[in-house]
């Protein structure tokens, strides 16, 4: 039997080379941006202070490295994009592309992914899953939450600053939208808090980037509200995908275009089937315990 | 005919569309006036970034060495505040109307002094840079969101009524008018402000024989 093996196209290597070397750059500078500086100090400092927090306070502890590590990072981010704009003339005649350069900038997003993770690790060691302010979840799904309030949304917000980079000329863009982020997670969780067992409710209160399971009345009282925490991740996973696949679209034409906008279509199809499932997963009803 | 022309070169767009961000972030609060105390802080700090973006010049180089001093220009360009300044009051009589429990009279020196502090602060940007809007928006955003962001300084210092602990929302804002005047006034005197050279460590626009 005899195989015929295409020969490897020159170009490619030379390619992932220059890659590599455009990611391990904008990678450098992202980790000594004094806004991503900030977003980490801040992110240790309230985990940290919340290490002793009474029960009721765990669920606002969550919170915070969403609003550093992705708000902040969406910001820091944004403006790295919009950094190579004034320089666009004499950059954007070499021969690296401008997706190839969006790529590289995404890839930026592992620091502060990285740095959830270690958030996430704090912050079970401080409130060990299994803990009764958690919810009636049982412990994986409790990591999931987690997971999916701590780690994703670490990734998600510096890949949303990219595209918005990208598309966005306005340099308030990014405050703008992280408080418009914020402002939507308030309304789209106090649906949730006076009618927990809605499904309409649920939905909106999952449609959103960030999203509470539970909620915390006094320490006698903790609702577990519906919806599904593993779905949810799905959920926000398709939307980190989402933001890439915008972003990879400024510049792309021919077949590289074509290959972005049928896999972004797919990537939205999914996305809405994941949202579908996670508001309709998990507890049929709201559960008090 | 100058101020015509001054004003159709304000950053129009940023101006506006900032307070339409805020006016739907506020619209969501009097819809849901559970949230209206949540939402509310969030639509007057989207008005002070605004108001941030009023001294915009991208046409400095130019403009800056033009006979029309710095207090004229201002002065001119601060009528772009009416733009967020009317944006909050339309959304205060819209919570009014809706019935929202809110200190009103406080919330309207809130909202005045959201919009003065990012003017203040664009200003003294605007001293530095033609084009304040980005840094100066950044900066008052961070600085107005802090409370809400972080709960124990929101148990020493409030920024929108009614007050929890520690100073009170209208102290805050009396002192922070205050600061902001005198501020705008020592920024458009015309005096450059020291700037340092980058690198040099040597101090500009001090005068050295006095």
């Amino acid at each position: 039997m005899t195989a015929a093996l295409a020969p490897a196209r020159p170009g490619a290597a030379a390619d992932r080379t220059t890659f590599v070397a455009l990611a391990a750059r904008e990678t450098r500078r992202f980790a000594v941006n004094p806004v991503f500086l900030f977003a980490v100090v801040m992110t240790a400092w309230t985990t940290w202070d919340y290490r002793k927090a009474p029960a009721n306070a765990v669920g606002t502890g969550n919170w915070y490295p969403w609003i550093f590590l992705g708000g902040f990072g969406m910001m820091a981010t944004f403006w790295l994009t919009r950094s190579m704009r004034d320089s666009e003339p004499v950059v954007g005649v070499t021969p690296t592309t401008l997706p190839a350069r969006t790529a590289a900038l995404c890839t930026v997003a592992i620091v502060p992914f990285l740095c959830g993770v270690l958030t996430l690790f704090a912050f079970l060691h401080f409130h060990p899953a299994g803990a009764r302010v958690y919810g009636a979840f049982s412990p994986p799904a409790q990591v999931a939450v987690l997971v999916g309030q701590i780690v994703i949304p670490s990734l998600g917000g510096p890949l949303l600053g990219v595209a918005l980079g990208r598309w966005v000329r306005f340099p308030g863009a990014a405050l703008v939208l992280s408080l418009i982020l914020f402002g939507w997670v308030n309304v789209a969780t106090f649906g949730s808090l006076s009618h927990p067992d809605s499904a309409a409710f649920t939905a909106l209160r999952l449609f959103s980037p960030f999203a509470f399971f539970t909620y915390m009345n006094n320490a006698a009282d903790v609702t577990t509200w519906r919806g599904s925490p593993w779905l949810f991740i799905g959920w926000q996973l398709a939307l980190c995908a989402t933001a890439v696949l915008v972003a990879l679209l400024r510049g792309a034409d021919g077949r590289v275009r074509f290959r972005v906008t049928r896999t972004l279509s797919i990537v939205l199809v999914v996305a809405a089937i994941l949202l579908v499932l996670a508001a309709t997963g998990g507890f049929p009803h709201a559960v008090h315990a | 005919m100058m101020v015509r022309s001054m004003l159709r070169a304000g950053a129009w767009p940023a101006v506006t569309g900032v307070s339409g961000a805020a006016v739907v972030a506020g619209g969501c609060g009097i819809a849901f006036p559970a949230a209206a105390t949540e939402l509310f802080p969030i639509a007057f700090t989207l008005l002070a970034a605004a108001a941030a973006f009023t001294l915009d010049e991208p046409a400095s180089p130019v403009v800056d060495v033009t006979p029309t001093g710095p207090l004229q220009r201002t002065a001119i360009r601060s009528l772009a505040l009416l733009a967020p300044l009317a944006a909050g009051a339309l959304l205060m009589l819209a919570g009014a109307l809706r019935g929202l429990v809110l200190p009103w009279a406080a919330a309207g020196l809130a909202l005045a002094g959201n919009v003065v502090l990012g003017f203040a602060v664009a200003c003294v940007a605007r001293t530095r840079t033609g084009e304040p809007g980005a840094p100066a928006s950044a900066a008052v955003v961070l600085i107005l969101m802090t409370p809400t962001l972080l709960p124990p300084v929101a148990r020493w210092v409030s920024t929108f009524p009614p007050s929890g602990g520690g100073l009170s929302s209208n102290t805050v804002w009396w002192t922070v008018l205050a600061v902001c005047v005198a501020a705008v006034a020592v920024s458009v005197s015309g005096r450059p402000l020291p700037r340092r050279l980058p690198g040099t460590g040597i101090t500009i626009g001090r005068d050295l024989t006095s």
